[in-house]
């Protein structure tokens, strides 16, 4: 029954109908019945557990996966794993690596340079997946900052410092994926 | 022909042509690493086996000869089958470790396995190692194990490069490429097989671990060494020539490119890159800016001009700058009123400047410009304009050829190998000169005679020739059709060129053969093109140094390495008032320019080389020049502005090309031929001028193949090689034993005022008489001129 | 240098094959220069191949791909024992153990006087008379039994 105002000679039920209507109402508004039951769903999420982080205080949980700060490995000699093949330099979409090679001189094919400009990095993971040898890696690190543009040009000694920090973690999730790979 | 099936395409081939040619003609590409088609089939790789009807095991398609009605199924059950069996043994040996392998991206092995190859290997036991080695400083053998021993690289030096060097020693298993006795490869083509090697076995060491090939853009561009103009594909990255692989161009350099071209382009980044405008300002070199230069060159020239007059200027040009630039040069020079300008720098021999069959005014020349004369005998008027004679193409067609006075191998590696694949369908080469070096295929007849006998040597020929000697080399060339006579750069550079010259034109009139000229340099053609010549009015190169100049205007020359008599030009360079150097490196200039211009070289500027066939081609710059370096044309050009010279107002190269060719037909004005009245005429003219009448050695001096211009000089890998070795005396032994010299001892070496000591080599092949002591080498830069006397005394 | 008698015989081989082939001698030539000094040094290689015509790396891969080549000193008497599958099942490991064992060397050395050396080799097609070494690359030795080696050795001049 929508719109237009009521007909003065309306039905008698009608009218009844309207009368019960208002007086429902005046007893729900007196009862506070509305502010209840706007309050038990406060009342219910006041019980319930708490979703809401603690950031920095707490911390979501991570993927083995997760994608953070890249990092270069070295092997448990200490030597670099990277060996310039630079499919990573390929198959990244953002263009945010740069490599340069030389030939060292023990005859192995080394890079000279490795950056990574994380302004660039859309962490698609894409240069982890092409490394044929686990030396590019991202880690769960992701709370790095920069006060200045340049400082988040990660060069080859910062992503070498980053492994050599996280690689017990890295390892680890490396071992925790790899029947996935 | 027959009529096959491929894959159900049906094509009509000639008989005797394999079934790989066949498919790929028919568009089915069929697998194969030991299968090239310029070399001769081995069919050891097995990777092109496919099937063929009625025929009960697969076949190899690269040594299976097609057949009236042969049905050939390329991916048939039974053709994958072999080619998956065959990769999968292939990469039983093979190292799986691509990343690290600098053949990875564009290795034929790789894509072949990936292509027809499963996915993983059933191979679990121990690989076989193949020891590197140590094959010389171009290409890198590190990687041996990485070979699948297809023996391309075998058979290129067996059949194209002329000399084994690398063999196939022990067998099966053990089986390896390797050198003999740890010798190095040292052929001037050697770098082809970098290319021909389907696995990432040998690699091209100065490249080696730099770059990627996917990461590399290809900009096309012209060889600007040798004058074949070969194509060369300037690969580049981040600005900066990373290497350099041939284009295949039938007509030219097929799909081969030679050691000089391939690796000279370690010299575009060489250290001694002059990179800004220098003025000399008290003795001090100061780096300036471009405007204060041109403006000190401008004012310098104006000065000299009104002072002392413009025929005190001169220009020295090499024939490895374009065709825009050298046009520019002389134009400029004309502008201001002189016209000594010339590139032939190397030249000894001018007195066929002028007496070719009728000369004419050049197109390139103001109207009141000299030789304005129509020729005496009433014929077509014609420039002279020393060229091939022939195309490349027809070259290789010859059956006979007469080599006269050429480093072949040395000077035209390329234009070697070709005549090297006629010698082997039949054809006889014979040779005159002073030197006796293997050319790596038979030679009919050889008179090697020192260079004062060379003219009597020819003439001996061209007399036997028309009396219709059968013997000899008269004999070879009579009996040929297509009969080719040509003049290499030591006969070019010779003090008799034009006898020289005009006895090669009679040899080759009377046996119906062409006759051409081997062009020194890249753009040798082009420089007579652009009229970069003084003409009848100017002084020739030898003159320009002889009579001293006030002032020199230098374009990529370096005068101590690249004209005739070193002494001579550094004398005139020492004496002049103003010597402008317009060069892309920072070279001996230094010590006696004003001012050094940095130019940039050929994979930085847009320009047109004219090859020895009279090809025109032009190419744009592959890369920005370095530092300020600007394209030689535009400093010419802004040259012309500040000295208010007209006609220099063009945007681009192309423009400068097209002014500079225009109303030019290339194929009309190509013109070997020396009138022959002047010829007859012309050995009592230079009849004195024999090398040597007394005392001394007569000097035989070639151009080394890693000394002949700027950019080879500064690339080191191509330094290291056995070629670039520092120049030694080769005499004689029996002059070595007069003299009382051991080989291997130091002699002493001198021609006018200054001397050298340098390493004896006894070398019998060489006439009694001369030493042999190649010039345009800095060892070697303080003697004199290339031909003539030079004294050799015990140390 | 090649000796004046090497050189003869190459020319009496070279005689068996047209003028332009003087490569096809490659095989006897090397066979004559190990005969007169029992191996082939690569100077003597480099010498074969100026005397045929041929390139020096060409005689290398002849030299290296046939075993009957010594390319070091094989001592006075080369004893080549067979150990391919016929011969192995006629006991060739055991003769060829024994002979080691009496020689006191392995396969590819040279007993201390320089009189015997050792090698293996692949089949000789004789296989019916197997186990069987050959003296030199010239005479076969059948039927081996550690009885026949002491005789061949014997024969030989070595030690009882």
């Amino acid at each position: 029954m929508a719109g237009g105002g009521r007909r003065v000679d309306a039905d008698p039920a009608l009218v009844m109908v309207s009368a019960m209507e208002k007086i429902i109402n005046f007893f729900k508004s007196f009862l506070l019945l509305e502010l209840l039951k706007g309050m038990s769903v406060t009342g219910r999420y006041f019980f319930a557990r708490h979703i809401t982080v603690e950031y920095p205080d707490e911390k979501t949980p991570q993927s083995f996966r997760f994608r953070g700060l890249h990092a270069q490995r070295r092997y448990a000699n200490g030597e670099e794993r990277c060996i310039a093949c630079k499919l990573c330099e390929a198959v990244c979409p953002a263009l945010a690596i740069n490599i340069e090679v030389a030939e060292r001189a023990d005859g192995t094919r080394r890079t000279t340079r490795y950056d990574i400009d994380m302004t660039k990095c859309i962490f698609c993971g894409f240069c982890e997946e092409s490394c044929p040898v686990d030396a590019i890696v991202e880690t769960r690190v992701y709370e790095y900052h920069g006060e200045k543009r340049g400082d988040l040009y990660y060069t080859k000694t910062m992503l070498l410092a980053v492994g050599d920090k996280h690689e017990e973690q890295i390892a680890r999730d490396r071992a925790l994926d790899a029947k996935y790979r | 022909m027959a009529n096959i099936e491929i894959d159900g395409k049906q094509i009509e081939v000639e008989n005797g042509c394999t079934v790989i040619e066949a498919a790929r003609r028919a568009g089915v590409y069929i697998p194969h690493f030991c299968y090239h088609k310029k070399l001769s089939i081995a069919a050891n790789c097995r990777m092109c086996l496919v099937q063929i009807e009625k025929a009960p095991k697969p076949m190899p398609a690269c040594a299976t000869t097609v057949a009236e009605g042969m049905k050939v199924y390329t991916a048939s059950e039974m053709a994958v089958k072999a080619q998956k069996g065959v990769m999968e043994f292939l990469l039983i040996n093979h190292p799986l470790d691509c990343p690290i392998c600098d053949q990875g991206g564009e290795c034929e092995l790789q894509d072949q396995a990936v292509g027809y190859g499963s996915s993983a290997s059933r191979f679990h036991e121990e690989k076989r190692v193949v020891l590197h080695k140590d094959i010389g400083p171009l290409v890198s053998a590190e990687e041996m194990s990485r070979c699948i021993n297809c023996t391309r690289c075998v058979r290129f030096g067996q059949e194209i490069a002329g000399q084994m060097e690398l063999g196939q020693a022990f067998r099966g298993e053990h089986a390896e490429i390797m050198t003999f006795v740890n010798g190095s490869v040292n052929s001037e083509l050697s770098g082809n097989m970098i290319d021909i090697c389907p696995v990432g076995a040998l690699t091209s060491k100065p490249f080696r671990y730099t770059a990627r090939s996917w990461e590399l853009s290809r900009r096309r561009s012209v060889s600007p060494h040798d004058s074949l103009g070969s194509n060369l594909a300037v690969q580049v990255r981040n600005n900066r020539v990373m290497r350099v692989l041939p284009i295949e161009n039938e007509d030219i350099n097929e799909c081969w490119l030679s050691d000089k071209d391939r690796f000279s382009y370690e010299g575009l980044n060489s250290n001694e890159r002059l990179t800004r405008p220098m003025l000399k300002q008290d003795g001090k070199w100061q780096e300036v800016e471009w405007q204060t230069a041109l403006e000190f060159v401008a004012n310098g020239l104006r000065q000299i001009k009104d002072g002392a007059g413009a025929e005190q200027i001169g220009a020295l040009a090499t024939p490895h700058s374009t065709l825009e630039e050298l046009y520019l040069l002389q134009k400029l020079l004309r502008g201001i009123g002189s016209h000594n300008v010339d590139f032939r720098l190397r030249q000894s021999d001018f007195s066929a400047d002028g007496k070719q069959a009728g000369t004419h005014p050049h197109p390139n020349l103001p109207p009141e410009g000299e030789g304005a004369t129509v020729s005496s005998d009433g014929g077509e008027p014609r420039q002279f304009l020393p060229w091939l004679g022939m195309s490349v193409a027809d070259l290789g067609k010859a059956d006979r050829l007469l080599i006269i006075g050429s480093f072949l191998r040395k000077d035209h590696p390329l234009l070697a190998q070709r005549i090297r694949q006629a010698v082997k369908k039949g054809a006889q080469v014979s040779v005159i000169h002073s030197t006796d070096d293997d050319l790596l295929m038979n030679v009919a007849h050889k008179n090697i005679v020192a260079p004062n006998a060379m003219a009597d040597a020819l003439a001996q020929v061209a007399q036997d020739v028309a009396a219709k000697n059968n013997a000899g080399i008269s004999g070879s060339l009579l009996s040929g059709e297509r009969v080719v006579v040509l003049l290499g750069n030591f006969a070019q550079q010779h003090p008799q060129a034009a006898q020289l010259q005009s006895l090669a034109q009679q040899i080759a009139a009377a046996t119906n053969g062409k006759f051409g000229f081997l062009g020194e340099a890249a753009n040798s053609v082009g420089a007579y093109l652009a009229h970069a010549l003084p003409g009848t009015q100017g002084m020739n190169a030898a003159t320009m140094l002889s009579s001293p100049r006030k002032a020199y205007i230098l374009l990529n020359a370096e005068p101590e390495l690249d004209c005739a008599n070193p002494q001579q030009a550094m004398a005139a360079m020492q004496a002049a008032d103003l010597v402008v150097a317009i060069s892309a490196y920072k070279h001996h200039a230094v010590d006696y320019a004003d001012v050094l211009l940095p130019s940039a070289p050929f994979s930085e500027t847009s320009g047109t080389f004219v090859s020895t066939e009279g090809r025109v081609q032009s190419f744009k710059g592959a890369v920005k020049p370095q530092g300020e370096a600007r394209p030689a044309w535009k400093i010419l050009r802004v040259l012309g502005n500040l000295l208010n010279v007209s006609g220099f107002d063009q945007d681009n190269s192309e423009a400068v090309r097209d002014a500079a060719l225009a109303s030019v037909n290339i194929v009309e004005k190509l013109n070997n031929i020396l009138n022959e009245n002047v010829g007859r005429a012309m050995p009592d003219a230079v009849g004195e001028a024999h090398p040597t009448k007394t005392g001394g050695f007569q000097r035989i001096a070639e151009v080394p193949i890693y000394s002949a211009d700027a950019v080879v000089r500064r690339a080191a890998a191509l330094q290291k090689t056995r070629d670039a070795a520092v120049p030694r005396a080769a005499m004689h032994s029996a002059e070595l034993e007069k003299l009382g010299v051991q080989p291997g001892a130091q002699v002493k070496l001198s021609q006018g005022q200054c001397c050298v000591y340098l390493y004896a080599d006894a070398d019998d092949r060489l006439p009694k008489g001369a030493v042999r002591v190649a010039a345009g080498h800095a060892a070697t830069a303080d003697l004199g001129a290339m031909f003539g006397t030079i004294t050799v005394e015990r140390a | 240098m090649l000796s004046v008698q090497v050189q003869e015989k190459i020319e009496r081989e070279l005689r068996k094959y047209p003028a332009d082939q003087r490569q096809s001698a490659v095989m006897s030539a090397l066979r004559f220069v190990q005969d007169e000094k029992g191996w082939i040094e690569s100077s003597d290689m480099a010498d074969v191949a100026n005397y045929l015509g041929m390139a020096q790396m060409a005689v290398y891969e002849v030299a290296t791909f046939y075993h009957m080549y010594n390319l070091k000193p094989m001592g006075k008497h080369t004893l080549t024992v067979c150990t391919n599958l016929s011969c192995q099942l006629c006991g060739a490991e055991e003769v060829l153990g024994y002979i080691k064992d009496k020689l006191g060397i392995g396969i590819g050395e040279v007993t201390a006087d320089g009189k015997f050396g050792l090698r293996e080799a692949e089949c000789m097609g004789a296989c019916v008379e197997a186990p069987l070494l050959s003296v030199n690359n010239k005479r076969l030795c059948f039927r081996l039994t550690p009885a026949k080696v002491d005789q061949i050795l014997a024969e030989l001049g070595g030690q009882p």
